[in-house]
């Protein structure tokens, strides 16, 4: 700050100046917080309005974490959770991943019910570019939540490795679960199987487009009822991973079930107590 | 403390080690090639040699003893590029003697007060990540894809139908014995330790991420001590620490500055040197950009190549060290030489 007094001029532009900048700033704020006033980004996606419906979801409760930059698009490491309230009784009953700009948006569906517990999900997903990921979780009740991340995706280059002999698809089921469960206490489950997840659109070493293979389904039933059930697009990573929660009733036998878009299945069976 | 959190705490105590070594000891491939060549002094190149002896042995060792297996490392890739692996050695030898110090050799440095390593270690990087993932990704992907060479095998012993102890005893005792046989060296003990320490940390890092890190649901990557990527990492992580995961490349970053930080400290040997002029400076900017260029083509540096890349005696490590050493060849001694030692 100068020492020296302003002269009349001179206080004139210094409030005309203050008064353009506070404009400037209030436009500023406006155009910032408009977006969040108007459509969000699932407003934007067919896929995403199919599951929404007309009534505009909460933004709020429903967290996805995925890191911010990936400089690998084939599988990056996605959680999607729900932290928000529910009514007495009501539970999340269903949660759709979502990529705007994949080739096909669907990631993934997750059917949960009350023997899933906690409604946390993670797994490894495609990203083909730069763009946002949704999530969208529906209740038993019909309450719907919605949120929206961007991840920045880069070139990985070097990082192509050509397996020497890629693993028979849907062998070598790895499941961690816990043999012996609390009363109302869920935890983790974490499952991995071989599978190339080919998505149909990358082309062989010989030139030819690789035809599609996926796991398209993913089926936990404990004591015959089923408590966890996923259906996986193209959009999910080679040998799928996911991580889940359960919580069983009673003691007994958790069977785990892959089936793949050529008819094959995988089963994977455990036996745990209720403590 | 999950695995993850296990590999990165791991990763800084290598880093520590790492740093407290390399500033007590002056360990540094730059230095050793310009004493022999210029000063005919070879002991701080035989303490380098003897890093690579114990690299070699020390992971071959753990693979031999089915503690792990080096299929999944970055440097056995089957089909490198036979032009971007040594051109990117060049590069790197090159720009290292214009830096006067590789990007290991500039943290360490740096945590001395030297600034003319944050220089260098800011553009070497900046080009890593423009060369890895920005502006110049394209152009190298491009350039890789023309010139991918299918090899035969992906290291020596299965080029030589050998079991892969037998070329690691030979190659490894041959640098060991060259290192000790040098009557100098052999009195000189910050070398020979130095050599000895870093080079045992090469299985080390092994070790961590591919034992310690083993987790079939959430594999970590296998990597060991290198420093071109992860010094671009670390600016990447200082900048975007809230959406992305701390890693065993940026934990080691941190732990070599923290380590030689805390012996320059201990040693009373922390001065603040910039640069002496104008000049001086756009050598060091030059030196740092081409490291970074250079070692993501070579997939690494010095340390990345020269010690890990070697101790799996990938075939693609023995280009890319031909061109380190002739690049290092170029800025020492020839008419491209631009540095006064």
């Amino acid at each position: 700050m100068r020492s020296t007094p302003a002269s009349p001029p001179d206080a004139l532009r210094r409030r005309l100046l203050r008064g353009l900048a506070t404009a400037i700033l209030g436009v500023g704020l406006l155009g910032l917080s408009l977006p969040a006033l108007a459509d969000g980004p699932w407003q934007r996606l067919d896929a995403a309005r199919s599951v929404l419906g007309d009534t505009p979801p909460h933004t709020e409760g429903l967290v996805l974490d995925l890191p911010l930059v990936s400089e690998d698009g084939s599988a990056v490491a996605l959680t999607v959770g729900f932290e928000g309230r529910l009514a007495e009784g009501d539970y999340i009953e269903r949660i759709d991943l979502f990529a705007s700009d994949n080739p096909s948006p669907e990631i993934a569906s997750f059917h949960l019910t009350p023997m899933s517990g906690k409604p946390e999900i993670s797994t490894r997903v495609r990203l083909n570019e730069t763009q946002r990921v949704i999530a969208i979780a529906t209740s038993r009740q019909g309450e719907q939540f919605a949120t929206a991340r961007e991840v920045r995706v880069t070139v990985s280059g070097c990082l192509m490795r050509g397996d020497d002999a890629p693993p028979e698809p849907l062998s070598n089921a790895r499941v961690s679960v816990p043999s012996r469960f609390t009363a109302g206490q869920p935890e983790e489950v974490r499952t991995l199987i071989n599978h190339p997840m080919e998505t149909g659109l990358r082309e062989g070493a010989n030139g030819e487009t690789l035809p599609r293979h996926i796991v398209e389904r993913f089926r936990v039933s404990l004591n015959g009822e089923t408590a966890f059930e996923a259906e996986l697009h193209q959009s999910i990573s080679a040998n799928p991973y996911l991580r889940f929660h359960l919580s069983p009733e009673a003691g007994g036998e958790a069977v785990f079930e892959w089936r793949d878009d050529r008819g094959e299945s995988a089963r994977h069976e455990a036996s745990f107590e209720l403590g | 403390m999950s695995h993850t959190e296990l590999v990165v705490w791991s990763g800084l105590a290598i880093g520590l080690l790492f740093g407290a070594t390399g500033q007590a000891t002056g360990f540094c491939l730059t230095r050793g090639l310009v004493n022999a060549w210029r000063d005919a002094d070879t002991r701080k190149l035989r303490g380098f040699a003897l890093a690579m002896a114990v690299a070699l042995l020390g992971s071959q060792a753990l693979v031999a003893l089915g503690v792990l297996s080096l299929g999944d490392a970055l440097y056995l890739t089957p089909s490198p590029s036979w032009l971007a692996v040594p051109l990117g050695g060049v590069l790197f030898g090159y720009g290292m003697v214009l830096a006067n110090g590789c990007g290991a050799r500039s943290l360490v440095l740096l945590a001395g007060g030297n600034l003319r390593s944050f220089v260098v270690l800011v553009c070497l990087g900046l080009a890593a990540y423009m060369t890895l993932s920005g502006v110049l990704a394209p152009l190298r992907v491009w350039l890789e894809g023309i010139t991918t060479l299918p090899l035969p095998a992906r290291d020596l012993p299965r080029l030589l139908g050998l079991p892969a102890w037998l070329p690691a005893l030979v190659i490894g005792g041959a640098l060991a014995g060259w290192a000790l046989a040098g009557s100098a060296f052999r009195a000189s003990p910050r070398d020979w330790l130095g050599g000895s320490i870093i080079g045992a940390l090469v299985p080390a890092g092994w070790y961590v991420t591919g034992v310690v890190g083993f987790d079939d649901f959430e594999p970590v990557r296998l990597a060991t001590l290198t420093f071109i990527a992860p010094i671009g990492e670390t600016l990447q992580y200082l900048m975007l620490a809230t959406g992305t995961r701390l890693g065993f490349g940026v934990s080691v970053v941190a732990g070599v500055v923290a380590g030689a930080l805390i012996t320059a400290l201990a040693r009373r040997d922390l001065r603040l040197r910039g640069f002496d002029g104008p000049q001086h400076m756009l050598r060091s900017m030059a030196g740092g950009t081409l490291m970074g260029i250079g070692g993501v083509m070579a997939l690494g540096c010095s340390i990345g190549q020269g010690l890990s890349g070697f101790s799996t005696l990938s075939l693609a490590t023995f280009a890319a060290l031909a061109g380190i050493l002739a690049g290092a060849r170029l800025g020492i001694s020839s008419p491209l030489a631009l540095s006064k030692q």
